[in-house]
């Protein structure tokens, strides 16, 4: 995490960030046209690891834990994550402090990118219980 | 011993602190590079590569990631120079996701544009 003060690249991607939050909320990724697709998917039909990150997140936005987590598991677990990272350099550029960090080991990271790989991978098997793991699998009967 | 720079107590022979990873005094065994300055941190980048692996686009993401997990590979070994390229690589590879995804996202409503018009 940088640790030099840039404010006007924060408050950009803070203010981006917000807005794109608002848009999310306010229409559905799964009906409406105007968010793009995944570019993954959309040259070779394949889901990608990030699939349904956008879905789920509009669901998150409406409490939707469940069908959340369903059109994307991997999303909805790492945004703790995310979030506190983000609140870090929040608080790198209003307090000039950043939050607590733990030094996370090299071997942790590794498993980490051979799970998203493999997630990425076995939610395009059409072998049940992996078809769970793609984008709503979870939600059909 | 204690970190200069957040106070945490760190193991006497750690290269790097466990909290801010801020580079500890020169250990035994450690090549001290010249022009390395104490009190440098390396950032990984690690929530940024997920933030572009989960929302942006995926080729360029792993990389970043994999880049991720060397920063503090090399951390942990206390070659400092290593990390710093690994890091720099790894916000590399974040930017180019990024900006990957923002050409697919404008090129997309660029053509959506392009085809409301058309119908017109």
């Amino acid at each position: 995490m940088p640790v030099r003060n840039k404010p006007l690249v924060f408050w950009c991607a803070a203010a981006l960030g917000a807005a794109s939050l608002l848009v999310l909320g306010n229409f559905d990724p799964a009906g409406s046209g105007i968010f793009p697709p995944c570019p993954l998917h959309a040259l070779t039909g394949w889901y990608c690891p990030g699939c349904g990150s956008l879905r789920a997140l509009h669901q998150l936005l409406h409490g939707n834990l469940r069908t959340a987590f369903a059109f994307n598991p991997f999303a909805v677990l790492s945004l703790p994550f995310l979030i506190y990272g983000a609140a870090s350099h929040a608080s790198l550029q209003i307090r000039g402090r950043a939050l607590p960090r733990k030094f996370i080991p090299a071997r942790w990271i590794w498993a980490l990118c051979a799970a998203i790989v493999l997630f990425g991978v076995a939610r395009n098997l059409p072998v049940y219980p992996l078809n769970l793991l793609a984008p709503g699998g979870m939600l059909r009967p | 011993m204690f970190c200069p720079q957040c106070g945490t107590s760190n193991a006497d022979d750690a290269a790097v602190c466990v909290r801010c990873g801020r580079a500890l005094q020169p250990v035994a065994g450690v090549v001290v590079q010249p022009g390395f300055q104490p009190g440098v941190v390396v950032p990984n980048y690690l929530v940024f590569a997920i933030l572009v692996t989960v929302l942006c686009c995926l080729p360029a993401g792993i990389p970043a990631i994999v880049y991720s997990a060397q920063v503090n590979g090399k951390l942990q070994a206390g070659d400092i120079a290593g990390a710093q390229q690994a890091s720099k690589n790894a916000k590399m590879w974040c930017l180019i996701s990024v900006g990957a995804g923002l050409l697919f996202a404008v090129a997309y409503i660029m053509l959506i544009v392009v085809g409301v018009l058309s119908r017109h």
